[in-house]
């Protein structure tokens, strides 16, 4: 390390990105590629940091493995808060490798947990899942610490486990007070918010309420029968059947509990279920055969019994019936919400659930992603759809933690 | 001016473990040192805003300046010379006071400074090569190269030494500063990084330990004859 790199590393672990950018804005070496693109990061210069620790890595080349390895977890990082995922994650697990390999642990479960977002954000939650046990019980720096903690809370909002997901963003928030990074405090609290927003409506006989993300995780677990809108399927004394992928069963099961404690008529059935407003004799023999296979499904925790003029929903155990529905009406809002899972969905499968056509998904799929509020990930056939996360926390660069260039 | 790099050396040259005599530091709340010095008396470290000053016998500290201080450190007897950024301060260790500055020979690539026979000896790191510098004007009477990063030069007993450090390995190497030829190489134990070297004048190396924040004592071998 020579005095100017020295200089600027330090004016850069001082905060100050214009100090560190002065002292090595002409020369191109690597280290001095490698500082410019952190300071390029931390003023916000997305593409040309990416590009300058690009440089920098292959000027490392080989024989300064570590060094190299370092400028990958930090292009990595950079991609990550650029939201390119499409890049290979090999050369971030070979890198992650060589730091532990090296020794260089704060480094190498940075990576591990740069890997980690990735996969969140890709909507791989089981592998995100795995990622993040491999920081369980380690060291690590407080504010490694809080980006870890809000990347499991982050985990856990999106199966409703709220309570956990709390515990979580204490630690992250404890945490990040003792990095005293105000960024990432402000992330963490910022995550809070999204506990307290409104996530689902709660319809009943006695009208409409907003429930937060944890309300809807009590109701879920309580002893209503549960017709969830929102992830498509029905919940009763802790279990779930779910019905995305059977778009009649679930019209018609939501149209029963919506109508709950009353019946409902025939042709309004076949009309929600069938899209048929003039029924003739085969769409009602059609409705009996689908209500048979709704009644065998839902036979643990409810009957439906045929009544005059059509059928009605009768819960076991005198449970009441509430129907779970996204935050607003529409399409748009039925895709965000079965989006909320985290998970990567295929333009096919949300069409199936919401037993709309592929092109009316794909227009609201078009309009959403115009509006930030979906993202897609690969292209033509291989391509999902996920939900941003709930926090925006990927936009926090932890890269002087890449440093030191030595 | 002379630059026989990589050329085969007809002689020998002896390569073996560096011996590790004691550790100093880290030197609180500092994280990296980049040059070390010895003025008889402390050993000086330079730890990026402040020289800090320990006494070699008990490893307690002696003084602090604060100057800034990014790579080499030497002294000629009464004052310190510093490397910062990309000029050479000259320090009166009483009073931390800059009293000149000079440019310095690498234009901010320098690592590694000492002071021998009324010149400043000065490394510039990426470029693999020592710099004979005059001490009032910085001019650069002659340069010497290597074959490996410089991360440190020292004179004793009209041997020239420097550190290297390259490929996350380093060495102390005593090269012939006619032509720059390996003569002899100190390994350093894996991961244990050269930023800054001097020697007591004795048999002890004074070696910097980059990002580890420590200051390590290596032993000069003894030879029977060179």
């Amino acid at each position: 390390m020579d005095s100017l790199i020295a200089a600027s590393a330090r004016a850069l672990a001082a905060g100050d990105a214009l100090g560190a950018l002065k002292r090595v804005a002409l020369r191109d070496d690597p280290p001095a590629l490698a500082l410019r693109g952190i300071a390029m990061a931390q003023l916000g210069d997305h593409p040309r940091a990416r590009e300058l620790l690009r440089r920098a890595a292959r000027g490392f080349g080989g024989h300064e493995e570590l060094a190299r390895a370092r400028c990958v977890v930090a292009e990595a990082e950079v991609a990550l808060a650029m939201r390119d995922l499409g890049g290979s994650p090999r050369a971030l697990t070979a890198a992650a490798a060589t730091l532990e390999a090296r020794a260089d642990r704060a480094n190498a479960l940075q990576a591990w947990l740069i890997a980690a977002r990735r996969l969140l954000l890709l909507g791989r939650l089981d592998e995100a899942a795995a990622a993040l046990a491999k920081l369980d019980a380690q060291a690590l720096p407080p504010s490694l610490v809080a980006m870890a903690e809000l990347t499991s809370a982050e985990l856990s909002l999106r199966s409703l486990q709220t309570e956990v997901a709390r515990a979580a963003l204490d630690r992250a928030q404890a945490a990040a007070a003792r990095a005293g990074v105000p960024a990432l405090s402000a992330e963490v609290t910022e995550a809070r918010r999204a506990l307290d927003r409104p996530a689902a409506r709660r319809l009943s006989a006695d009208g409409e309420q907003a429930l937060r993300l944890e309300e809807v995780a009590a109701l879920l677990e309580s002893d209503a029968l549960v017709v969830d809108a929102c992830r498509r399927g029905i919940r009763a004394g802790g279990s779930w059947q779910a019905l995305t992928r059977r778009p009649v069963l679930f019209a018609l099961a939501l149209a029963l509990a919506e109508a709950w404690p009353g019946d409902v008529d025939r042709e309004t059935l076949i009309e929600c279920a069938f899209h048929m407003s003039r029924p003739d004799e085969t769409h009602r023999a059609r409705l009996r055969v689908e209500i048979g296979r709704l009644r065998s499904l839902v036979g643990g925790f409810a009957q439906i019994e045929a009544s005059a003029r059509g059928f009605v929903l009768k819960p076991h155990k005198d449970r009441t019936v509430v129907v779970l529905a996204p935050p607003i009406d529409g399409e748009q809002a039925s895709l965000v919400a079965l989006l909320s899972d985290g998970a990567a969905w295929s333009t096919s499968a949300l069409s199936l659930a919401l037993g709309a056509s592929q092109r009316t998904v794909q227009r609201a799929l078009a309009e959403l992603e115009a509006a930030g509020r979906v993202r897609s990930i690969g292209r033509a056939r291989a391509q999902r759809w996920v939900a941003p996360p709930l926090a925006g926390f990927t936009t926090i660069l932890l890269l002087p933690a890449a440093l030191p260039i030595e | 001016m002379s630059s026989n790099v990589n050329k085969p050396s007809s002689r020998p040259v002896t390569t073996r473990a560096a011996q590790v005599v004691r550790e100093y530091g880290p030197f609180g709340g500092t994280e990296r040192v980049g040059g070390v010095t010895y003025d008889g008396r402390r050993v000086w470290a330079a730890t990026g805003a402040k020289l800090v000053a320990f006494d070699p016998a008990s490893g307690e500290p002696m003084d602090s300046l604060d100057v800034a201080c990014d790579a080499g450190t030497a002294f000629d007897g009464t004052y310190l010379y510093q490397i910062a950024e990309a000029r050479i301060d000259k320090i009166d260790p009483a009073t931390g006071k800059v009293v000149a500055s000079i440019p310095a020979p690498g234009n901010g690539g320098d690592s590694g400074l000492t002071w021998a026979e009324g010149s400043l000896w000065v490394g510039q790191y990426r470029d693999r090569k020592i710099h004979q510098v005059d001490p009032q004007t910085g001019a650069v009477i002659r340069s010497i190269e290597s074959n490996r990063f410089v991360t440190g030069v020292t004179w004793v007993d009209g041997e020239l030494w420097h550190g290297t450090w390259e490929g996350d390995d380093s060495e102390l190497r005593r090269i012939d500063p006619a032509d720059g030829t390996v003569l002899e190489c100190l390994e350093m134990p894996p991961g244990v990084n050269v930023s800054g070297l001097e020697s007591d004048g004795a048999d002890l190396f004074y070696c910097g330990g980059g990002g580890s924040g420590k200051v390590r004592a290596v032993r000069r071998p003894r030879r029977a004859a060179a």
